[in-house]
């Protein structure tokens, strides 16, 4: 029988329990008839867990501890966006040098992020590997190239935040203690290796095999002239939306789909989006330090990329970025003094936004006025993502029905890694039911 | 926590105690680490590992790698086991980094496979596990597993005095 042919006669259901490879559980659900894809659900199926009403009630000061423990891999996300949004509350500006110190924390989780999801989730998929362990098996170097840059990551995180996982240095304001020259002076060569580690990712995975795929991207992100964005910026789309944060959190719908544990976010009247590193660098590469912007055209990127599968050569150059942008924040570092300013608790609403490694995090608060939290919304970049993975799932599923079952469950659940979701932030894996009738 | 029995470190030998010191029982391994320090000579002690990853590093060229940590088995509070992972089988997790497993939960498994792949794998490693109870919010071990870390701490000794 040929592929055509098959195509026609079956009904095929691609069903993935567990997505592999991804942060979190989630399945998958491709319904195939008569060569055309119907239904595609990506669910997630880990139990909710009602941080935002764990919130209400607790100090606003409480907020960046808790919010932090919704992720292990992007903590400090949880703290700058919970920051971000108690200081906007309470109408409160902490000046250059904190939000310079944020920043050099936030390069730590984006290098350990992006390194992580590079290396040990996505890089699979191109190598035909079916996990890490065959990928460190055939490509050493590459693995602990992987392994380098997240212990560089690693590094600058404890040395701000006191700790490489769930920081403990944070406060609204600022932080509780600001490192000292020599601790920040020391991160510089390790740093500057991992700058070096960096391009050599670029390079490596801009000679990977990519399958033909563009898509028609709504991109949303943060804009913050004069730099690439990470720790505030207003929100801008590709279709020319600009607006604050609190703008823009007024204009998202979130909508609770029967399937999934996780809420489906879209834009009144704009429908899906997409966050995180494709829509940064398409409405921000201009902002790239030329050591990045070399990078991504040595790497065959233009200025915008609208192929996913490409988003792991753009995830690199957003390395290249964050150890530039760090290697920078360190040479010119100058201790906060104070560490915090003070936020004088009052009643209010603050919407705070800053770029997870996985795209934009946005925060909601109401405060009384003794700064206890009354309602908080949080929402987390895969939850804004859903929408649009599932278009690119159908997309992608179509353009492979020739494939045979095995390979099409593969190239589906490489759709969902293109993103690199982190489904336990939303609220993981794939399993192919093919039903011949 | 690195060293080894007597002046002259003939064999490398890394012992680590995974845990959270702040999850009540889960703070066993820490516990163990600490007073094997203060039992053999030339060993520093220095603190639980904030990501397993970090495990690659401090394994990579090791004679003996010993892994102590808490665990909840069944069986009975304060059990010590020593599970040697060249003669025991590797357990793997239901959900493993070979089949669906996320970078949020690596385990000791997953890192010694790892470790293995890239050639860097401990020529030993035994883990000790200690059978915990309440791994509630809190410091403090309960009474049958504070009472089992001296001797887990021996057991530890008695495997790096055979390696020496």
């Amino acid at each position: 029988m040929t592929g055509g042919s098959r195509r026609r006669r079956r009904r095929r259901t691609v069903a993935i329990e567990g997505i592999s490879r991804v942060e979190g559980e989630g399945s998958l659900r491709v319904e195939v008839t008569g060569g055309v894809v119907g239904d595609v659900a990506l669910s997630v199926f880990e139990p909710p867990r009602f941080f935002e009403a764990l919130l209400k009630g607790r100090k606003a000061a409480e907020t960046p501890d808790i919010t932090a423990r919704i992720c292990g891999i992007c903590p400090v996300a949880y703290q700058m966006s919970a920051c971000a949004t108690v200081e906007d509350a309470c109408d409160v500006s902490v000046g250059a040098p904190i939000t310079d110190l944020r920043r050099l924390l936030y390069c730590g989780e984006w290098i350990q992020s992006h390194a992580l999801h590079i290396h040990l989730l996505h890089a699979p998929d191109f190598l035909g590997c079916a996990d890490a362990v065959e990928l460190a098996t055939r490509d050493r170097v590459a693995f602990e190239r992987g392994m380098a840059l997240k212990r560089t990551g690693n590094l600058v995180t404890e040395a701000i935040g006191g700790r490489a996982i769930h920081p403990v240095n944070v406060r609204i304001g600022g932080f509780y203690r600001s490192p000292d020259h020599h601790q920040v002076a020391a991160l510089a060569e390790p740093v500057r290796r991992a700058l070096d580690l960096a391009l050599d990712t670029v390079e490596w995975v801009s000679g990977f095999d990519f399958p033909d795929l563009e898509s028609e991207y709504r991109f949303v992100a943060l804009r913050s002239p004069g730099r690439y964005p990470m720790e505030s910026g207003r929100i801008v789309s590709s279709d020319g939306l600009d607006a604050s944060p609190a703008g823009f959190a007024d204009l998202v719908i979130e909508e609770h789909l029967a399937r999934s544990t996780a809420l489906h976010a879209r834009i009144e009247g704009r429908f899906a989006y997409l966050t995180g590193p494709l829509a940064r660098y398409a409405l921000n590469a201009s902002e790239l330090p030329e050591v990045a912007r070399q990078a991504a055209t040595r790497g065959g990127l233009g200025n915008v990329c609208v192929n996913p599968f490409r988003s792991i050569v753009v995830r690199a150059v957003e390395l290249v970025f964050a150890c530039h942008e760090a290697l920078r924040l360190i040479e010119s570092y100058e201790p906060p003094d104070p560490p915090a300013v003070a936020v004088p608790p009052r009643a209010g609403v603050g919407t705070g936004a800053t770029e997870a490694p996985r795209g934009l995090l946005f925060h909601q608060y109401e405060l009384d006025r003794d700064g206890a939290i009354v309602a908080a919304r949080i929402v987390p970049p895969t939850s804004q993502n859903l929408a649009t993975i599932e278009s690119d799932l159908r997309r992608v599923a179509q353009n492979a029905l020739e494939l045979p079952d095995e390979e099409l469950t593969w190239r589906c659940e490489q759709a969902v890694r293109n993103h690199d979701p982190c489904i336990s932030c939303a609220a993981h894996f794939l399993d192919v039911t093919v039903v011949a009738p | 926590m690195s060293g080894t029995r007597g002046a002259v470190p003939r064999q490398r030998i890394v012992v680590v105690g995974m845990g959270n010191v702040y999850r009540r029982d889960d703070g066993a391994g820490p516990a163990v680490a600490a007073r094997v320090a203060a039992l053999v000579g030339g060993v520093s002690d220095r603190g639980p590992l904030a990501d397993p990853f970090d495990l690659l590093g401090l394994w990579a060229g090791t004679d003996l790698a010993v892994v102590v940590d808490a665990v909840r088995s069944g069986a009975e509070v304060g059990t010590v086991r020593l599970i040697d992972l060249d003669t025991d089988p590797v357990p793997v997790p239901a959900r493993a980094l070979a089949g669906t497993t996320s970078t949020h939960g690596i385990g000791v498994a997953d890192i010694l496979r790892l470790a293995r792949a890239v050639g860097n794998a401990p020529k030993r490693v035994v883990v000790v596990g200690i059978e915990g109870n309440d791994f509630g919010q809190g410091t403090g071990l309960s009474p049958a597993v504070r009472h089992a870390v001296p001797h887990a701490a021996q057991q530890v000794a008695d495997l790096i005095g055979e390696a020496g």
